[in-house]
């Protein structure tokens, strides 16, 4: 789960770690209130999750009352990655010569945590050769491990004193946090050689909520997505037209590559989970049937220790509470000649293959 | 390592709703399920399986040295730490939703007393010519034969080894690999394996956006000179990135985790790469004639 700029910001102060003066502003108003109570230059951040904030134009510096109002106005009703802000972080400037790049995060091919520095920051840090990589252990870090990484990027004596702390801060919060990143891009310095943590990117492990209740109502929820989740299902809203259903995440990934290729654009991803049982299916149809960007639906299931007649029956009872939308189905595996007898003569569509449902699905629009 | 017919298996919590199913499941296969562990459980009997308290006690009557995990995540942990010190050297977790800190630290301890773990968030393993499998594949899809099957993807090997099987490629193993950002085995490792296993003929190797395993395998490939020929499929060319596809590992960042990296570098180390399920028996066949 990412949090938003501001929620990451909390949290980082929270463990110590100084980030600049801010205020979060839902609506124009606290904006321009927002303005007044700190110090100009000012910078408006849309707090939204998509990436690509800067280039997008979610953020801009402005310098009076008057401008902060008229692009407040225009950040609220731009959307970045298809997601329009709730809130945009009110947020001192911080005028700096210098940036830094700084993370905590998995390293998955080596199976182990690594702290990530750069004496150039705010970019991309993929795209930055000349960075130190080290190894977390488990346990976490101390001073001197964090001394050895401030050594590398060759700081002045005082600066490389305060990295070390903030490196420290920063792994203690993403160890007791279980976050799969903490990101500092960019740390600045300023003239007088003072770090501060700009911006504030935090991914917690998604399964390590349980241990951290504190992070459960953090986001606004889509209504389809919320539902899902309560549901138990894995779902992506995407933005074409056909709702894409199946059983595994896998084989539903694998059949979104289908509808794509053939020129077709889902309109989501459902994985039911392994044991698709009627009520599951059931659950999964009514969902996509009110979503409103879907004006069909692809069902692909490999039935193996599911029953096939168990998939028809749930889809028999969603057809009898009134199925708008046209559906398109694969149903392979356990008593697939039974399922197919009980979905004869109902409007359902019924494939023997992925490929030949895909291509159905996709040319009926 | 895998196990053969009549080698006796454990299965942990074996008393849940999934433990039980599948206990029934592999006995009907063939599998040797000796015993079972549940905590407070003990003295229970689950589809005929005696029920034990702790691992040590189901490892110390079975004698078994695999086991087919299916404790919930909150307590994995602690039952995999449980496992390998009851000296268990095959442990098969299919457990999903286990947090990645915890993922780590029971790789950790794995390693230092030299067990393996398959998985987390996979569906196991399946030996088909020993009617042997540690998991929940249902075995149907698949027959006796000489393509070996890892993958990342639980449905996704069922529908592959289905396909495979239909066009008259049995499997000499199927392993998954697991959904999860850290694994146990990778396929580096199952590559390495079946090079010296004489049944296996072909490999098949099912991955998917998300991590640089396919890539490391890709460097492996190129490095180890394997005599095998393989085959693979990656699923996710058309998602979308900065989203989490299913499992907790299928998530493009950036130009990172993506399935044109992963093509790219399979094929540059000589690996047949399909496009669909169902271009993977096609492959097989042109690779294996």
């Amino acid at each position: 789960m990412r949090l938003f700029e501001y929620q990451a910001k909390d949290l980082f102060r929270s463990y110590g770690l100084q980030t600049p003066a801010s205020v979060l502003a839902k609506d124009v108003p606290e904006v321009k209130r927002a303005f007044g109570e700190l110090k100009p230059p000012i910078v408006l951040k849309s707090q939204v999750l998509a990436g690509g904030r800067g280039k997008a134009g979610g953020i801009v510096t402005v310098a009076d009352q008057e401008q902060a109002e008229k692009e407040a106005a225009r950040i609220f009703d731009l959307a970045i990655g298809g997601e329009k802000p709730s809130a945009i972080l009110v947020e001192e400037a911080f005028a700096h010569d210098k940036e830094l790049y700084l993370s905590v995060t998995l390293d998955r091919g080596e199976r182990s945590f690594v702290a990530i520095a750069a004496a150039a920051g705010g970019i991309e840090v993929e795209s930055v050769s000349d960075k130190v990589v080290r190894k977390v252990p488990l346990g976490g870090i101390d001073g001197a491990f964090a001394d050895t990484v401030a050594e590398e990027l060759a700081l002045p004596m005082s600066q490389a004193k305060q990295f070390s702390d903030i490196l420290v801060d920063l792994e203690r919060l993403a160890r007791e946090k279980e976050c799969e990143l903490a990101e500092i891009n960019p740390l600045a310095i300023n003239s007088s050689g003072s770090l501060l943590a700009l911006d504030a990117k935090v991914i917690v492990d998604d399964n390590a909520l349980f241990r951290h209740p504190e992070f459960a109502k953090l986001h606004p929820e889509d209504e389809f997505e919320g539902e899902a989740s309560r549901q138990g299902f894995a779902f992506v809203r995407l933005d074409g037209d056909i709702a894409v259903v199946g059983n595994g995440a896998g084989l539903v990934l694998s059949t979104l590559d289908l509808v794509g290729d053939a020129g077709g654009r889902p309109a989501c991803f459902l994985d039911l989970g392994g044991g698709a049982q009627q009520d599951r299916i059931e659950a999964a149809l009514r969902l996509v049937n009110r979503l409103p960007e879907a004006n069909r639906i692809l069902v692909n299931i490999f039935g193996g220790i599911t029953r096939t007649t168990e998939v028809a029956q749930g889809i028999l009872t969603v057809i009898s509470e009134g199925l708008a939308k046209p559906l398109y189905a694969r149903v392979s595996g356990a008593e697939e000649v039974a399922a197919k007898e009980m979905l004869a003569g109902t409007p359902v569509k019924l494939f023997g293959t992925a490929p030949e449902a895909v291509r159905a699905v996709v040319m009926a629009a | 390592m895998l196990p053969k017919k009549g080698d006796p298996i454990i299965v942990q919590n074996i008393t849940g709703r999934y433990g039980r199913l599948h206990t029934r499941l592999m006995l009907d296969y063939g599998t040797n399920v000796a015993a079972g562990a549940a905590p407070g459980k003990g003295g229970l009997s689950v589809e005929g399986v005696p029920v034990f308290n702790t691992v040590a006690e189901a490892v110390d009557k079975s004698g078994a040295k695999a086991s087919a995990f299916f404790v919930p995540a909150e307590f994995a942990y602690a039952a995999a730490e449980e496992a390998i010190l009851a000296g268990i050297k095959l442990l098969v977790v299919i457990t999903e939703r286990i947090p990645v800190r915890d993922e780590l630290k029971m790789l950790e301890l794995a390693r230092q007393h030299s067990a393996s773990i398959v998985g987390p968030n996979c569906p196991g393993l399946i030996v088909p010519s020993q009617r042997v499998k540690l998991g929940i594949m249902p075995v149907t899809a698949f027959a006796p034969g000489k393509a070996a099957v890892f993958s990342r993807s639980g449905t996704l090997m069922y529908e592959i080894a289905d396909q495979l099987t239909r066009a008259g490629f049995g499997q000499s193993v199927a392993l998954g690999i697991g959904g999860d950002p850290i694994n146990g085995i990778t396929a580096g490792e199952c590559l390495d394996f079946v090079e010296s296993m004489p049944e296996t003929e072909a490999v098949v190797v099912v991955g998917e956006i998300g991590g640089d395993a396919e890539e490391r395998l890709a460097r492996h490939i190129k490095r180890a000179a394997h005599t095998k020929p393989v085959v693979a499929y990656i699923a996710g060319r058309h998602a979308p990135k900065e989203k989490k596809m299913g499992h907790a590992g299928a998530i493009i960042y950036g130009n990172f985790g993506t399935a044109d990296s992963k093509i790219s570098a399979l094929r540059d180390a000589g690996v047949r790469v399909a496009m669909t399920p169902s271009e993977v028996p096609v492959l097989l066949k042109q690779a294996t004639t």
